[in-house]
């Protein structure tokens, strides 16, 4: 079993003096300062020696007050052990510059994008350093540094220069405020590159070939996001993937916020899995203050993950399944009545439908109500039996088959680089999940199984969510038999000034592996909140699977993925 | 291709509509039940709000601004100001509920709040509140607050000669006079949130 110290002085007497600093967490946590230089040779070193075969994702930071801003590489396993790695990477704010970790993973591709266009942090040896979330205009703003004043601010309305352009149209352009040009936010030079719409046609080489517009309005991922796809005849030859349409700025709002403020935001970027990432985000404070959640509380907070990844996945499959029609029925409405009896469960003990800002620092905000578990003893049997007819009806339904089976398969090699997970790595047959891989509340006392598929395809996917409904149901009749009584919250109150320190937390969202980084300097608001969203990993798999389908099963293959664009977009 | 086991997926379907009664509700003619834990329209306890804020600082969205209102409890809150609370901006998350030191601010199974303008989502106190005194209640507690400050503005006043006294004339009796003044001020402080309860 690899422990955190046990990598670390591997790395230490491969590179001597790469680590410029560590610490030792955990046996899971491990967080070192790597030479800049030496970077790529750690990954290297850390990829094939100790099998860190997972790129869970980047964060950047900026860090004004030293003059340096940070990369954050953070590296998993798939399974062979249980450390994470941190691993930042320094460099001067002034021209800050890192090395790109894309040709070594192929999945650090957006994470760095998303760095690149908030914070500026340039990638050398990055192939396509395009904006990704934020629209041309804002590039070269750097929104996310500290220094960042803000935009649009409350005069744009008001400073607007009517403009006719040569063709007759009207434009309004919003020249800089005095106080933008001292503070030096405005764009004075903009990068040079290609913008989406010229990098599609860029890939048209032939007359025979045209460009197809799925999005940003589709049912296929409930959320606008812009698919274009480039099809020659009924194949699809590359596929165009623009994120950023409903981009919020959540992890910026909450620097602004309070601690405790915070939690409402979490709700708000994925609604279908608020409790995960209430849990997500709590966790991660609780790590920084050291505290230790009562019993009582963590069964609570189980039971209503476990209950909303059943209505996550009923509300995910059902709303897919109604583009793939089913021989005599479509499994919509009979999923949203049964989901109905879960939400109504959920609502009961959080008093919220879908944004329960529930999980609170150390605890939870409500009991469970009276009567509560002999409610779940009514409702759970009837979701088993449903759950087992869904899986029935599917199997022996030929137009479902015809349109599911073998349509955008994925080997477990190909899931595990390109660090998709959840549902989406499981159905290809690889067990990762974070509920085993990270000891948290009482996870490790309860007996359940990581649902596998075996082919990696549309079908799979669809089965293994239903299949994880049934574990679900198990994993909270166990903890309806086994809760105790005793206090849900500390007896000390939380702080509202958090020490400072960081700590990255990860639960297995109802979408896969969802982590939190957070930083705090020791104020009363977070310095930093990074989320590493399980759709953002998965999203970006997307266009690669396209390629070489036809154009009918693209609607199986992203519907398949259970998306969030809300989540990826933040 | 069709295979005859499939029938069960024409059946299926033609089954659980015979089953379910309940599947769109005639909404607002039939509520849905609402749970104990519901987090609805606040409710206001005005006879024990303290007008401290918390609420309006905790709120994520700022919602919430203390205003003044006639009927609380003028003993608990000198400046008389309860929470208004703009519906059109409230997420429902409860942080002022959870927040709340007096516990005076609940969450109700109310969820109706709709308005023809925006202003009329803006629910003051008098809305909230389903605690709160008569107008005659008031007129006593501020008769009793006027008493309570006038004791004390008379405390204040001997307690001040008396200093003024030791001053001219310093010695142990000064002080054990100056002891008694403070004494009786905090006897005074003590008698106040008796009287509030009692009210």
């Amino acid at each position: 079993m690899t422990t955190a110290s046990e990598v670390l002085s591997s790395i230490q007497s491969a590179f001597p003096g790469a680590v410029i600093d560590s610490r030792v967490e955990s046996d899971l946590r491990l967080w070192a300062t790597i030479d800049s230089k030496k970077i790529l040779d750690v990954c290297k070193h850390l990829s094939s020696k100790h099998s860190f075969d997972h790129y869970s994702g980047s964060a950047g930071v900026d860090w004004i007050a030293r003059n340096e801003m940070e990369v954050v590489e953070i590296m998993a396993s798939h399974g062979t052990h249980k450390v994470v790695a941190m691993l930042k990477v320094k460099t001067p704010r002034e021209n800050p510059s890192v090395k790109s970790l894309t040709g070594l993973y192929w999945n650090a591709s957006w994470y760095e994008r998303e760095i690149w266009e908030m914070l500026g942090i340039n990638f050398e040896g990055h192939p396509e350093l395009y904006p990704l979330l934020l629209s041309d205009g804002l590039i070269g703003a750097w929104p996310w540094r500290k220094d960042f004043k803000g935009y649009p601010d409350l005069t744009t309305g008001e400073r607007a220069v009517e403009i006719t352009t040569p063709d007759g149209y009207t434009e309004y352009r919003f020249p800089p405020t005095p106080a933008e040009v001292e503070a030096g936010t405005v764009v004075v030079e903009r990068p040079k590159y290609p913008t989406f719409q010229e990098r599609e046609e860029m890939a048209i080489t032939s007359d025979s070939e045209m460009i197809m517009h799925l999005g940003p309005q589709h049912a296929m991922v409930p959320g606008p996001f812009l698919l274009d796809v480039l099809v020659e005849g009924e194949r699809v030859k590359k596929a165009f993937l623009d994120l950023g349409y409903i981009h919020k700025g959540i992890e910026k709002i909450m620097e602004n916020r309070s601690w405790l403020q915070g939690i409402t935001y979490t709700d708000r970027m994925c609604y279908v899995a608020a409790l995960s990432n209430n849990e997500c985000y709590c966790g991660a404070i609780e790590n920084i203050l050291g505290l230790e959640v009562p019993q009582r509380a963590q069964y609570i907070r189980v039971i209503v993950e476990e209950l909303s990844r059943i209505q996550s996945h009923l509300i995910g499959t059902g709303e897919f399944l109604t583009l793939i029609a089913g021989v005599g029925f479509a499994p919509w409405q009979y999923m949203i009545m049964d989901r109905e009896k879960i939400i109504s469960l959920i609502e009961s003990v959080t008093g919220a439908r879908l944004t329960h800002s529930f999980v609170r620092f150390g605890g939870v905000r409500n009991d469970l109500p009276e009567g509560f578990a002999e409610q779940c003893k009514k409702v759970l049997p009837y979701m088993k039996s449903r759950t087992e007819e869904f899986i029935e009806l599917f199997a022996q339904d030929p137009i479902y088959h015809a349109r599911m089976e073998n349509i955008g398969s994925i080997s477990p090699e190909t899931g595990k680089r390109m660090g998709c997970s959840g549902p989406v790595l499981r159905a290809t047959g690889v067990a990762y999940d974070m509920r085993k891989e990270d000891p948290i509340l009482v996870y490790p006392d309860l007996d359940f199984k990581v649902i596998t598929g075996t082919r990696g395809d549309s079908a799979d996917r669809i089965d293994v969510r239903l299949r994880e409904i049934l574990e679900s149901i198990h994993i909270i009749e166990q903890c309806l038999d086994r809760i105790p009584s005793g206090p849900i919250k500390p007896e000390a109150k939380v702080p509202k000034k958090l020490p400072a320190g960081e700590a990255y937390y990860r639960v297995e969202d109802p979408r896969g592996e969802m982590g939190m980084y957070v930083i705090s300097d020791g104020g009363a608001n977070p310095y930093r909140v990074k989320v590493r969203g399980p759709f953002y990993a998965t999203f970006q798999t997307l266009t690669p699977l396209l390629e070489g389908t036809y154009i009918a099963d693209a609607v199986a293959i992203a519907g398949s993925m259970d998306g969030c664009p809300s989540e990826s977009d933040r | 291709m069709l295979k005859r086991k499939m029938i069960k997926n024409f059946s299926w379907p033609l089954k659980i509509a015979t089953q379910e009664i309940e599947i769109t509700r005639l909404y607002p003619e039939k509520m849905m039940e609402l749970p104990a834990a519901e987090r609805g329209i606040h409710e206001l306890d005005a006879t024990i709000c303290i007008g401290c804020g918390t609420c309006a600082r905790i709120c994520p969205n700022s919602c919430i601004e203390m205003v003044h209102y006639k009927f609380g409890s003028p003993l608990k809150n000198k400046k008389m100001q309860f929470p208004q609370i703009d519906f059109g901006r409230c997420m429902f998350c409860g942080l002022c509920v959870d927040e709340c030191p007096v516990e005076c601010l609940k969450m109700g199974k109310k969820v109706i709040m709709a308005g023809w303008e925006r202003k009329d989502i803006v629910k003051g106190p008098d809305f909230l509140a389903t605690k709160k005194f008569s107008a005659k209640e008031v007129a006593d507690l501020e008769a009793e607050a006027k008493r309570i400050a006038a004791e004390k503005a008379a405390a204040k006043k001997a307690a001040d000669a008396k200093k003024a006294a030791v001053a001219k004339k310093p010695g142990k009796e000064g002080e054990a006079a100056a002891n008694g003044a403070a004494k009786k001020k905090a006897a005074a402080a003590e008698a106040k949130p008796k009287e509030g309860g009692a009210a």
